[in-house]
């Protein structure tokens, strides 16, 4: 009978967990949106489980046999042994329950390895020889939008870059581009892929600060982690920035940037970066993640 | 040597769990730079994402196991298990097609099938190209490698490949069954099927009515969530720390020599455990990194044998049938992720 009490005390903290987490919000910080509601579902299959174990308790209680199978699942005769299985599951819940919640910083992003040049499965299509016909990249276009038909040169694309080519083509007309929430990665990809049509271009993006060694005094890396289902499978995406006294800023600490894109090289990379000329700090936003739009282009 | 394992290695692990709690509580002023608050926050944030992101997927495997034991028949299964031995493990191999199910519900589902009679080899396919070989990963693959879409059908072909081999492998040279033996004090007399199947149930007490079926589902399911779950925690626990302290680019000198490459991508699967329906985008983040093979060994590697599942097959299967299986797997997902990449 202990077991069946302890093991609905159990599946209710799991369902009371999810249900806490849900209400505080902070289902997020685990849990890409498009997974909550599984999630929130197996509360309610958790919660059942747990009903049914007080069930079972009480019917062993008033001497009655419940359901009985042979499958191995029974369990142990040996308390240290159940205490420790016990244990285990109820050390996420502590965990969960009472060790204030942060967010995933700079510390993991260091581990991950930050990607400076948006998602490295595109690759740059191969560039059409240079002719006279294509503009001169020394005169980038900055503040006119180029004529359509100019366009196409400066967007080369393959089947593959298609979507990002498109894209590309309705950014560069903005006059300041800022950088979405909603489709960080794709915009950080085409900024990266058509450079040469979007250096100069004033860029706008919020994220948090991570810098590497490498990196010197003057930069860092304004960057978002990226989640497709949980935060295990989470890559931190960013884009480098150069500004004077960018020292005064910590790791993990959340800015607005804007500032002129250009061309540099970081441990012998060409990336992209920023120069910026304003720099503020800001509130974290509501979710510190990204996620990746899976709509895009479609 | 199984007893000995079960008897030291479940109470070790939670040995370590416990220290694990010990240092959470003194860990404010520990001096070491591993325990570092920030590193305890993405500890917390990345255990309980796994626990959290699994457990729908276990519950849907113990329920859909649990509605198996309750409502379908041994003879029904045998009925729809071809005789023949290679029509059965391709059908094993395309089963995840029609039941498309990630591997932390597949193994309540594959043990419960086995149990009620297909044969083991015909299981083992289904646990290692069910969570490939499916819609929804297909999908998942194909957007994520959006440039590349021979990855979608490569991997979808050598998983299939891949397990298919280790079906007839499995049936030429496996003897006995895989699973382990179970407590046989629980044995109860049979109610005259005819053959010699030791886990019949004795639901009797509760009547055959449709209250007492329901009562068993959510018996069976209930405890066997604690079954696997056990494992799961406990492989969310090593992911996590894992992650949290191994750097990547500490590992990344693996990338440039070709054959490490691909053993580095398959330990590197091993070690995430994550699920078979968001691996793809792990791998396309990779994919200026390394290469077509060793990205492919990481994907078809990954779904079929991970660290947190390897624990949850040890609570299911004998210790040298997994080790054997792992071996195997990791073998043949080698020499095809090699090959494929020669030949394209």
């Amino acid at each position: 009978m202990i077991h069946h009490l302890i093991r609905a005390a159990i599946l209710t903290g799991f369902a009371m967990f999810i249900l806490y987490l849900d209400r505080t919000g902070e289902m997020s910080l685990y849990i890409a949106p498009r997974m909550e509601l599984y999630v929130k579902l197996s509360a309610l299959g958790l919660y059942a489980a747990a009903v049914y174990q007080i069930y079972a308790a009480l019917q062993k209680r008033m001497g009655r046999q419940t359901p009985d199978c042979d499958c191995g699942h029974e369990p142990s005769r040996s308390i240290l042994k159940n205490t420790l299985i016990y244990g285990l599951f109820i050390f996420p819940l502590l965990l969960g329950f009472l060790v204030p919640t942060g967010t995933l910083g700079s510390a993991l992003a260091a581990k991950k390895g930050v990607s400076l040049t948006g998602s490295a499965a595109i690759e740059r299509p191969a560039l059409p020889e240079e002719t006279g016909a294509n503009p001169d990249p020394a005169a980038p276009p900055a503040d006119a939008p180029p004529p359509e038909d100019s366009l196409d040169s400066l967007f080369p694309s393959d089947e593959y870059t298609e979507d990002h080519a498109a894209y590309g083509k309705q950014l560069v007309r903005e006059p300041v581009i800022s950088v979405p929430e909603k489709q960080f990665i794709e915009t950080l990809t085409t900024l990266d892929l058509f450079r040469e049509a979007f250096i100069g271009k004033e860029v706008e993006l919020t994220g948090f600060v991570y810098r590497e060694d490498d990196m010197g005094e003057g930069r860092f890396a304004v960057s978002r982690f990226a989640m497709n289902c949980c935060s295990a499978d989470a890559m931190p995406y960013g884009l480098m920035i150069e500004w004077p006294k960018a020292i005064d800023y910590a790791n993990d600490e959340w800015v607005t940037v804007k500032g002129k894109l250009v061309a540099s090289t970081y441990l012998e990379n060409e990336i992209i970066m920023l120069e910026a000329t304003k720099l503020e700090r800001v509130e974290a936003p509501e979710s510190p993640y990204v996620y990746p739009d899976l709509e895009f282009g479609m | 040597m199984l007893k000995l394992l079960f008897r030291f290695g479940t109470p070790s692990l939670a040995v370590g769990c416990l220290i694990m709690l010990g240092l959470i509580v003194k860990n404010r002023d520990w001096p070491s730079h591993l325990f570092t608050p920030a590193n305890l926050q993405s500890f917390k944030i990345l255990f309980i994402s796994i626990i959290l992101e699994a457990f729908p997927f276990i519950l849907l495997g113990v329920l859909f196991s649990a509605l198996l034991q309750v409502f379908v028949t041994d003879e029904l299964i045998r009925k729809f298990t071809p005789k023949n031995p290679v029509a059965g493990v391709l059908f094993g191999a395309l089963l995840g097609i029609a039941f498309p199910l990630c591997e932390c519900g597949m193994i309540p589902v594959v043990r419960r099938l086995i149990r009620k009679g297909m044969p083991a080899y015909i299981g083992i396919v289904y646990l290692l190209a069910g969570p490939i070989v499916n819609p929804i990963v297909y999908t998942s693959t194909f957007t994520a490698f959006r440039t590349t879409p021979e990855m979608a059908y490569s991997r979808m072909g050598l998983a299939f490949a891949v397990s298919v081999v280790i079906g007839l492998l499995l049936y030429a040279f496996m003897k006995k069954s895989p699973l382990k033996a179970a407590p046989a004090f629980h044995v109860l007399p049979h109610r005259g099927h005819g053959h010699n199947h030791d886990h019949d149930h004795d639901h009797g007490s509760l009547g055959k009515g449709f209250r007492g079926r329901v009562a068993s589902v959510l018996s069976h399911a209930s405890d066997e969530f604690f079954d696997m779950g056990k494992y799961l925690i406990f492989g969310a626990l090593l992911t996590a720390i894992i992650q949290t302290v191994i750097e990547r680019s500490a590992l990344e000198s693996f990338a440039d020599q070709p054959l490490l490459a691909y053993l580095f991508m398959m330990a590197f699967a091993f070690i995430l455990s994550i699920c078979s329906t968001s691996d793809a985008f792990i791998a396309s983040s990779l994919s200026g990194m390394f290469d077509f093979g060793p990205l492919l060994a990481f994907l078809v590697f990954g779904p079929m044998i991970d660290l947190k599942n390897t624990l949850m097959l040890l609570s299911t299967f004998r210790v040298k049938f997994v080790l054997a299986l792992i071996a195997l797997t990791a073998v043949l997902t080698f020499i095809g992720a090699w090959l494929t990449e020669v030949l394209l």
